[in-house]
């Protein structure tokens, strides 16, 4: 089975994770690769085109004006001056488009690459990351690669290309005239960089004012009810006007620098305009210089000076794209989890003995979770375990699926070791019941059928809802089975969710079971619903029960009890009750816990 | 009021009452005219300024450089540095009030709106999605504000800069100027339309990609039963629908984007073509001087940028004015609670609490929510308001702390109908302690004080005491100091209870209303709750939406209220008695208690579990 099935050429983004930053950025757009070479030669033609415009300009003022040519040659020239426009228009919107293709499309490319890397990152990866932190690096740290693909590096590129096609022209004016020009750059490069450094301090200060609001904001809304009853409103208007009073000042700060830096680098790069102009005049009349010349350079010369101070904010937003980079490869770097890989010849039906040889686990080296524990199950047997929080219960089923492998000794699955199936094949006939269940924000109907790879009929749909104890509370609701689950829809009780999860787990059909049953969240007539559907559920099937009380228990087949890690009883329940021992202790409790409701209901009728 | 909270609103341009909207975006303006007006003169300044430099500049290759006078020359440079160190004046002014004004505007939106918002009734909130009052407060104050400020100023400028090059083009030459006027309305009707189109694309993006980062979200959420279901291959199916989307509009966007300025030039091109033409045979008949021709070329690529400004300003107007509309509506939602006409002062609420045949339904849906209640309790009565979710507890508590009013009956406290009371007479002497309990971000000791904000540090340790706060508190690194995070988020559940009710302590309420808390706390925490209520209880009528046994069965009278009525009434011995609702619901509970109570693994997992919530 394929595990990549992009739409485009594949290309494994691993291989942008080396050592060189600028390689990185150029894999990162491989197959964009001449989409890129073309920007870049189009702003070169466009540059070049534009000087053409200037150089044109001299062409028809001391050829054509001075020397009144009117006629042939002022049509001819006003023709080529047309052509080179339309010349430099078309290479602009190509170098545009060639640009657009190449930063949308590759980002394109890493976000779908990022969504299924990180669903294919393995569980002990997930355990141990944020959600937040993820997310944020596949969308705006992408965002941040994809400006700078789309704007940054092109944009810098166009202006250093601008620049020297610009200058060399004024050079063969007059090389002179072309060095005093330039003057002035490096004091407009420095202080721009400087204060486009110094200005998104500023800005994360006013960005980070912004959050405070916010939360002030939310926290104020979503406890609405607080505020109201200790009447506060006032006290809250007044914390309300202080942050927002704090977030004016820093945007006041924010534009006091804004209003220094445009009107002086206006006066610095004025002042070169000025000089220049000056000194071109002045060459002018002294002979060095046509006028259709300097009337060129005037325009050459803005084209030199200007986009400078734009450089010092790319260049500063560069070294944003390069800790982006870094942080995105960071999660590309990971190994995603070999689903597919099997050394039987292709996914059996499984049957459902398993058994536990020697098995120890560990998530950290010498810690260990399981401790040789061993056992044996036949196929359609109930096996509960029993055990405190951490005593290893969740662990030896996470081992199941293979969201984790053993570290020592094996389990055997119908007489094979379990690392002998793929991950996919096991995942296929294994289902799940989690303690809170995990429902999609999609239709409901969706969210049955989401385990299930084929089409499924309605009424296949209905069944099995029905089986699960839900059929009825669905088409209670107005849209029925396709009502919405979360933000934009229905939101479903605790007990409706695990029933949706139990319908969802029916469709499956799975062999195996892992069933963690808390019901500890819902009140009493749930339970006794969700309790016969999960009856419905086990039927037939090797299952595994996260025990939390008594009743699901007393039916089991197998009982193990837990305690660090390790198997400190094993047996059925009337095997267990004979010796001394935890379950026993449990046992007693439910016995006391009868006789002390019966005593209840007595104190009251004797009273 | 009709909204559609639909995120698809941010679509629709829609502005039902275009005049309107802009008669109060004046009115919004208008405390501000000065500053705004100052600024459009100086970017006025700015605009005539570049128009000036290219006079000068006509001026310096004919009277200067053909006629070969240095006098001049230097005369028009020093003119052109005088207008270099004006202009800066200039952009400093109009940047620096224009960011001045913005800023305002927007605090003076956000306070208009947060101080409004605080004045509305809890019908308001139940109905209208947070995120959507959010983002009235924030974005759509921000494109409210940018419409009031750069919008206008960009206009300004584009508009003072067109018609300055026109006049000095016509004063230079009238025929040649006509040429360029001429294309002026054909270049801005293609970058209105082009700009229109970008910025369609442009939204279109940002809705595909909040689509896309609330798919991701999710995946990474679930990412367990995504495994464990084996979803890989179908959610990136799905996913990369959703990413192409996103790929589709940004690239229409970027490329139609590269398509715009050319496209432009291209037109102005055609028509400085025709000036050459022209200008050209004029120069030979001396109609026209080279200076005055280099300028009308000058001024032809001066209107391209405001030109496309003005687009610009045009494409995302009717966004803003959509935005405006919003916080408009917004302002204007009257509270559904408020104050009579004539209201009663009073000091205290304590005294008989009576409902009599209370009914209530919510404004959009007929269904009775409470059916004919009616029921009076003495001052300093207990009350126990047991029954299954759904069943009309927690709406009774409602009305009572008028959060709601009743739709048909009445209410009396004290003898008077609640309604002739100040509704903050009434909700300040009501103490209430939720069953999620609310704190603010900030210190213990803030959240302690929000009960009575005057109290002084050793009443709100007395309070705290009380409460049986104290102890976990000094256990605190930083003690009353501990900052609580985000909503409370970095105590356990319990921790934030008691704080709730050290809360409501100090505030010494007259009527005291508690949800219980289903959840499982800690045996301790549970003691010290216990402790804490009772504390709150005594002396004072209460009302708690029980689920511990032990309140239940220490009421004073015990409301089993099932679908907007009392299905039962009387105290725990009676309702045993009858055998009947209560009875099941005790027993149950009963039972459950003493399961998770005697598990010999329930300690261990109740303990997680509170320090993970």
């Amino acid at each position: 089975m394929p595990t990549n099935k992009l739409n485009y050429p594949t290309y494994d983004l691993r291989k942008v994770t080396g050592p060189n930053q600028l390689q990185n950025f150029w894999r990162m757009i491989s197959g964009w690769h001449w989409h890129y070479v073309g920007a870049t030669f189009f702003a070169a033609l466009g540059a070049l085109a534009r000087t053409g415009m200037n150089l044109f300009l001299a062409y028809f003022i001391d050829e054509v004006l001075i020397k009144r040519q009117f006629g042939g040659k002022l049509l001819l020239a006003i023709l080529a001056y047309l052509g080179v426009v339309i010349l430099q228009a078309l290479s602009s919107f190509m170098s545009g488009k060639f640009s657009a293709q190449t930063a949308e499309g590759s980002t394109r490319r890493m976000r779908d690459y990022l969504f299924n890397h990180i669903q294919r990152l393995s569980y002990a990866y997930h355990s141990e990351s944020k959600t937040g932190d993820l997310l944020e690096r596949a969308t705006s740290d992408v965002d941040t690669l994809r400006r700078f693909f789309a704007d940054q590096a092109i944009g810098i590129g166009r202006i250093v290309l601008i620049f020297i096609i610009n200058f060399v022209a004024i050079y063969n004016m007059n090389a002179r005239l072309a060095w005093i020009s330039v003057i002035i750059l490096p004091v407009i490069l420095v202080v721009s960089i400087f204060f486009f450094k110094s200005i998104s301090k500023a800005y994360s200060a006013y960005q980070d004012q912004e959050a405070v609001l916010t939360t002030n904001l939310q926290e104020n809304l979503s406890g609405v009810r607080v505020v109201k009853a200790f009447a506060r409103q006032d006290y809250e208007i007044k914390k309300f006007d202080s942050n927002n009073l704090e977030k004016l000042k820093r945007g006041r700060k924010l534009n006091i620098m804004h209003s220094f830096f445009w009107p002086s680098s206006d006066l610095i790069c004025g002042a070169q305009m000025l000089a220049s102009g000056y000194l071109a005049a002045t060459m002018v009349m002294d002979g060095q210089l046509t006028l259709g010349q300097f009337v060129a350079f005037l325009g050459l010369l803005g084209w030199l000076i200007w986009p400078i101070r734009n450089l010092g904010r790319l260049i500063v937003d560069t070294s944003r794209a390069t800790v982006s980079l870094k942080r995105i490869t960071d999660i590309i770097k990971e190994k995603e989890e070999d689903l597919v890989t099997t050394e039987l010849p292709a996914c059996i039906q499984i049957n459902g003995d398993i058994s536990f040889d020697h098995v120890n686990f560990e998530y950290e080296k010498n810690h260990p979770v399981l401790n040789d524990v061993s056992f044996e199950c036949k196929a359609g047997q109930v096996i509960a375990l029993l055990g405190s929080t951490g005593s290893g219960k969740t662990s030896l089923v996470n081992l199941l699926p293979r969201f984790y492998d053993v570290t020592s000794g094996r389990i055997l699955l119908d007489g094979h070791d379990l690392r002998e199936y793929s991950r996919d094949c096991l995942r296929s006939q294994i289902g799940i019941i989690e303690q809170e269940p995990f429902l999609f924000s999609c239709s409901i109907r969706d969210n049955i059928t989401y385990g299930v790879h084929r089409e499924v009929t309605q009424a296949e749909v209905e069944e099995v809802a029905a089986e699960a104890a839900i059929d009825d509370v669905i088409k209670g609701f107005s849209k029925g089975y396709d009502t919405l689950v979360g933000e934009r829809g229905v939101t479903l009780s605790g007990g409706q969710k695990q029933r949706v999860a139990i319908a969802r787990t029916l469709l499956i059909n799975p062999r195996v079971l892992i069933l963690d049953d808390s019901t500890s969240s819902v009140d009493m007539e749930t339970e006794a619903q969700i309790r016969s559907a999960l009856e419905n559920l086990m039927q037939a099937r090797t299952t595994f029960i996260i025990a939390h009380r008594i009743q699901s228990i007393m039916s089991a087949d197998i009982i193990l009890v837990f305690d660090k890690g390790q198997i400190v009883q094993r047996g059925t329940h009337e095997s267990l009750l004979k010796e001394d021992g935890i379950y026993r202790n449990i046992y007693d409790i439910q016995t006391r816990i009868d006789s002390a409701v019966q005593e209840e209901i007595n104190s009251v009728s004797d009273s | 009021m009709s909204q559609t909270h639909d995120d698809e609103e941010e679509l629709s341009d829609d502005v039902s009452n275009t005049k309107a909207v802009f008669a109060r975006l004046y009115g919004v303006l208008k405390p501000h005219w000065k500053t705004m007006l100052s600024a459009m003169v100086s970017i006025a300044l700015v605009a005539f300024s570049d128009a000036l430099f290219t006079l000068i500049q006509r001026t310096t290759i004919d009277q200067a450089i053909l006629a070969n006078d240095r006098g001049v020359l230097r005369q028009m440079y020093i003119y052109y540095g005088i207008i270099i160190i004006a202009q800066a004046v200039f952009v400093f002014g109009f940047v620096y009030l224009v960011g001045l004004q913005g800023e305002r505007i927007r605090y003076d939106l956000r306070k208009m709106m947060f101080n409004h918002l605080q004045k509305l009734s809890l019908s308001y909130y139940s109905k209208t999605p947070l995120g959507w009052i959010m983002s009235r407060v924030t974005s759509d104050s921000e494109k409210m504000g940018d419409l009031l400020t750069w919008g206008i100023l960009d206009t300004t400028w584009a508009a003072v800069n067109i018609v300055t090059a026109a006049i000095f083009m016509l004063f230079i030459q009238w025929q040649l100027a006509l040429i360029v006027i001429a294309s002026l309305p054909l270049m801005l009707y293609v970058a209105i339309k082009f700009r229109k189109r970008i910025y369609y694309h442009y939204r279109l993006s940002r809705k595909a990609n909040s689509r896309m980062t609330a798919n991701m979200n999710e995946n990474i959420t679930g990412v367990r039963i995504v495994k464990a279901l084996r979803r890989e291959e179908k959610n990136l199916d799905n996913f990369k629908i959703l990413s192409t989307d996103m790929f589709k509009s940004s690239y229409r966007a970027a490329y139609l984007s590269a398509l715009f300025m050319p496209t432009i030039q291209t037109i102005s091109a055609i028509s400085l073509g025709f000036v050459l033409w022209s200008g050209g045979n004029m120069v030979n008949n001396s109609f026209i001087s080279i200076g005055s021709l280099q300028a009308f070329i000058s001024f032809i690529m001066m209107i391209l940028w405001p030109i496309q400004d003005i687009a610009r300003v045009y494409a995302e107007m009717q966004n803003a004015l959509a935005s405006s509309e919003r916080i408009f509506s917004l302002l204007d939602t009257q509270p559904a609670i408020s104050n009579r006409e004539q209201t009663l002062a009073i000091n205290s609420i304590r005294g008989e609490v009576v409902f009599e045949h209370v009914s209530f339904h919510y404004e959009n849906d007929e269904t009775q929510v409470i059916k004919d209640l009616s029921f009076n309790i003495a001052q300093g009565q207990n009350i126990a308001l047991v029954g299954s979710t759904g069943g009309g507890k927690t709406t009774i508590v409602n009305l009572l702390c008028r959060f709601y009013e009743p739709t048909s009956g009445e209410i009396l406290i004290g003898g008077k109908n609640y309604l002739d009371y100040k509704l903050e007479d009434i909700q300040s002497r009501i103490g209430v302690v939720l069953q999620t309990p609310h704190l603010f971000s900030g210190t213990v000791m803030d959240n302690i004080r929000y009960g009575k904000l005057e109290a002084s540090d050793e009443q709100v340790q007395e309070a705290a005491k009380l409460a049986g706060a104290h102890e976990f508190i000094m256990s605190f690194e930083k003690g009353y100091g501990q900052n609580v995070g985000e909503g409370g988020n970095l105590l356990s559940v319990g921790q934030k209870q008691l704080i709730s009710i050290a809360r409501a302590l100090l505030a010494d309420p007259d009527i005291f209303i508690m949800d219980e808390a289903t959840s499982s706390v800690d045996t301790l925490t549970e003691a010290l709750i216990q402790k804490g209520m009772h504390r709150l209880m005594s002396g004072r009528t209460s009302f708690i939406i029980a689920h511990r046994l032990s309140t239940i069965k220490g009421a004073d009278k015990i409301f089993v209220i099932d679908d907007g009525r009392i299905a039962e009434a009387g105290n725990h011995d009676t309702l045993m008695k009858n055998k009947g609702h209560y009875y099941r619901l005790y027993t149950q509970q009963f039972r459950h208690d003493l399961e998770s109570e005697l598990d010999p693994f329930a300690e261990l997992e109740l303990n997680k579990a509170d320090g993970a919530a």
